[in-house]
């Protein structure tokens, strides 16, 4: 499949800061790709320069066949044929719902924006708003017409800054679900910028990494979960518990046992699980009980592990603090790292 | 406070009105009307046009005119119209080197309606200028970069998107300096054009009758009720805030060379036509004059004394009707009135209440007419002081006085230790507001004035008069060194955007 979308070693800097370095990435049509990644990892200037409203020092932008930035010059936004809504939804506070979603409209009839206008209102259930102001709206109707407004002009892409920041709990939860369905079933193609890794997990088609300016992987959000390409792509998903070993003649020991580490250079390294590969176990290693925590569906336990501490999750009838328990873990969950933090050994290829 | 306003109405329908038909009231009121249509739609454009080059756009000298071209506030009108007029003068040094060299003279008499809408116009573009300026700066910067996502772009954004939502900036800032032009006496009247404040003061200087200088002052009032209206109007329900939105000013991008060179030279040229050029040529001509220093000392001593007393006692009023506002908007309403009420008109207004104490005691004389001098500067800038209290007053949290009310404090207490203090840089800049203008305040200190009272403003204003402009320049620039160093600190605070206030 062609991608829609294609960033080639893409770098943008302020001053001598570089926010954005060499980042690559592709998306395809009909997907919904999420950029996740910290405040300030450079994923919102990435977004930017997708829209047009930055343009890159260095590499190139493709949109289908058409390069629309490279270091000879920039499509300016109006012609890229992108929507995008932004974080606080900017909607123009002096025009009314109707007004506000037929801003972009320019060069159809009256009637025909008209028509149009409302067929996007009822597409996303915002008919009754038509001539509502953008102040008296709650935050997930501004939301919708922002989103209506950005696809009014039929956009080949749908860009999305921290689309749900301004929402909270159940509320975010409920129209999250919503506009993601409705998004499906008009079969756009969106990516959505966000730094909540659950909220990326939850709608992401395509999940991209970013940290400190540079895309560090992309694929399937069970792949990128289960199989980081380094220590710091990992937590950026999720806690990874760290235990240290030592590599010899393709075995590595650790504090939680051996298992085979095929290719794995001889020396130090080290072994990464997620918290839910750590169970209790008939027959394992034995650890010593340093704290406990009640946490709702269980208990969380504090193991003693001599070098490293680990947690280890319990459901019913906890040991108290001082008595030992057994722990095991299942080797393919387990993902090995060289002491830089990179993933040492794979059960697949990097995807993405 | 509103003692003047009645006494206009009051002294309006008096006797002895017989001095002026009703067909001078109707052409001066005509001429005023063109007068501050023009000057309200000149500076309206410029204004616009300077704020949004200054905040929009990067070019050779813009860090200084974003705060420069708001300096000719300190340059009082009458002395710009003083400099202008000396320097085209039909016998002046200019004109007689153009005539001698291109055997033309200038098609171009500054003592005319025309040149009067110029010099107000220079005058007057910084109250657009800074309105804008600070309007721009407080766009959210997405609404420009959404709009360029949406197709529009430059112009096409500039009066789809940013045009509505400043346009209430736009009238308030158009409003103020019609306000001035329809208040201003030094300079129409030096430039020879008749206008309602002239007539107030002719008539009541000339004729001596209150009466029909209360009929010049009527259609004034109306006049500032309505532009107080339309200033008002232009706010209302439409405070375009989104309450929780990061807000970031919009992004300066860079001109090219030559829309650079033509956007510098466009500001060069307004900073020129309202300051340098005026205030240059006065200064130009100081050599050569003998001053009466101590006539002028003693002026400036009245100017400045004036000005501080004023301001104190007007900051005090103000801060007491802020503080009182939640309880009683009406009152704050209608004391706004006043600033759209030409000084003129505010002292016709005080002349009658003040022939009551005057007949009671006699003695009175010069203490009393300085207390209605104050009365009449605190009546006609309360709204200016009111302002600037208001929002420092609403910046302080609410739960800030809540909280000092829980550990014990009275209302008036907590609004003394707590609110005062936090909006501390608010009073200043309200007390340098009514300072400047008292500094530059001519016609209600013409009338109000005891006997042998001078102030800088009515010493430039008397040489002028008897074309003695070389006189009148020192006194005029008197003015201008006593208010810059306040104009340029009001300049920095005004427009700073709301997220970055400075200050408490």
């Amino acid at each position: 499949m062609t991608p829609l979308l294609e960033l080639r070693q893409v770098s943008r800097r302020f001053g001598a800061r570089t926010v954005v370095d060499a980042a690559s990435l592709k998306l395809f049509p009909g997907r919904i790709a999420c950029l996740l990644g910290p405040s300030g990892c450079g994923k919102s200037t990435l977004l930017r320069m997708i829209a047009g409203l930055e343009t890159p020092d260095l590499g190139e932008i493709h949109i289908g066949d058409r390069v629309v930035a490279s270091p000879a010059g920039a499509l300016p936004p109006e012609d890229r044929g992108i929507g995008l809504v932004f974080q606080d939804n900017a909607l123009f506070p002096h025009l009314d719902v109707q007004a506000n979603v037929g801003f972009g409209l320019t060069g159809l009839s009256r009637a025909d924006r008209t028509q149009k206008v409302l067929r996007l209102l009822d597409q996303f259930q915002i008919r009754r708003l038509a001539s509502e102001w953008p102040h008296s709206l709650s935050g997930g109707e501004q939301q919708r017409v922002a989103i209506a407004r950005a696809l009014a002009r039929t956009p080949s892409l749908l860009l999305l800054d921290e689309p749900f920041s301004g929402l909270d709990g159940v509320l975010r939860e409920s129209v999250r679900g919503a506009l993601l369905e409705d998004l499906r079933r008009l079969g756009t193609t969106v990516l959505v910028v966000t730094h909540d890794p659950e909220e990326a997990m939850a709608i992401a088609d395509d999940l991209i990494l970013m940290s400190e300016g540079r895309i560090l992987q992309a694929g399937p959000p069970e792949d990128v979960y289960r199989r980081p390409v380094s220590l710091i792509a990992a937590r950026l998903l999720g806690e990874m518990v760290v235990v240290p070993g030592e590599v010899a003649s393709g075995r590595i020991e650790t504090p939680l046992g051996s298992l085979t580490a095929p290719g794995l250079a001889d020396g130090s390294a080290q072994l990464g699980l997620r918290p839910e590969a750590l169970v209790p176990a008939e027959a394992g290693v034995v650890a010593t009980v340093l704290d406990r925590r009640f946490q709702g569906d269980g208990y969380r336990l504090t193991l003693d592990l001599g070098e490293v501490q680990v947690p280890l999750t319990w459901r019913a009838d906890p040991p108290e603090p001082g008595a030992t328990v057994c722990v095991s873990f299942r080797p393919a969950d387990a993902v090995l790292f060289n002491p830089e933090g990179e993933r040492a050994v794979s059960g697949r290829l990097p995807s993405g | 406070m509103f003692a003047p306003l009645l006494g206009v109405v009051a002294a309006a329908m008096g006797d002895g009105a017989a001095s002026f038909p009703l067909r001078d009231v109707l052409r001066y009121a005509t001429t005023s009307a063109f007068l501050a249509l023009s000057v309200g739609v000149i500076t309206g454009i410029t204004g616009t046009l300077a704020a949004w080059l200054v905040v929009m756009h990067r070019f050779p000298g813009r860090a200084l005119f974003t705060w420069a071209l708001a300096l000719p506030l300190a340059m009082p009108a009458f002395a710009v119209a003083y400099g202008y007029a000396d320097l085209l003068d039909v016998a002046g040094p200019l004109r007689s080197a153009l005539r001698d060299m291109t055997g033309h003279d200038l098609p171009f008499e500054i003592r005319s309606l025309g040149g009067a809408i110029f010099v107000l116009s220079a005058a007057f573009y910084p109250y657009v200028f800074l309105a804008m300026r600070a309007a721009f700066l407080n766009l959210p910067g997405a609404t420009l970069d959404a709009a360029r996502m949406l197709g529009s772009r430059g112009a096409a954004a500039f009066f789809r998107v940013v045009l509505p939502l400043t346009r209430p900036a736009l009238g308030a800032g158009m409003a103020l300096a019609v306000m001035e032009t329809l208040a201003d006496y030094g300079a129409v009247h030096f430039l020879s054009v008749q206008t309602l404040t002239t007539g107030v003061v002719r008539a009541w200087s000339v004729f001596g009758s209150t009466a029909s200088a209360a009929r010049f002052a009527l259609p004034l009032l109306a006049a500032a009720a309505v532009l107080l209206w339309i200033e008002r109007a232009g706010r209302r329900g439409r405070t375009h805030e989104t309450g929780k939105t990061r807000w970031r000013g919009p992004e300066a991008t860079p001109l090219g060379r030559t829309a650079g060179v033509a956007a510098a030279a466009f500001c060069l040229l307004l900073l020129c036509s309202g300051l340098l050029v005026p205030a240059g040529w006065l200064l130009a001509n100081l050599p050569g004059q003998i001053p009466d220093w101590g006539r002028l000392a003693t002026a400036a001593r009245n100017s400045f004394g004036l000005a501080a007393a004023g301001a104190l006692f007007t900051v005090m009023l103000a801060t007491l009707l802020a503080l009182g506002a939640e309880r009683r908007p009406l009152a704050v309403r209608l004391a706004s009135l006043g600033y759209a009420t030409p000084g003129a008109v505010m002292a016709i207004g005080l002349l009658a209440p003040a022939g009551v104490i005057w007949s009671l005691f006699p003695d009175s004389g010069a203490a009393l007419a300085l207390t209605l001098l104050i009365l009449a500067y605190a009546a006609r800038l309360m709204a200016a002081a009111l302002e600037p209290i208001d929002a420092g007053l609403a910046r302080v949290s609410p739960s800030l006085s809540q909280a000092a009310r829980t550990l014990g404090r009275s209302e008036i207490g907590s609004a003394l230790a707590v609110r005062l203090p936090l909006a501390a840089g608010s009073l200043l800049t309200a007390g340098l507001i009514v300072m400047v203008d008292i500094l530059k305040e001519l016609p209600a200190t013409l009338i109000l004035r005891p006997f042998n009272f001078d102030t800088l403003a009515v010493i430039a204003s008397n040489y002028a008069l008897d074309e003695r402009l070389g006189q009148a320049g020192l006194p005029s620039l008197m003015i201008l060194v006593l208010s810059l160093p306040a104009v340029i600190w009001l300049t920095g605070r005004i427009s700073s955007p709301v997220g970055r206030e400075t200050g408490p």
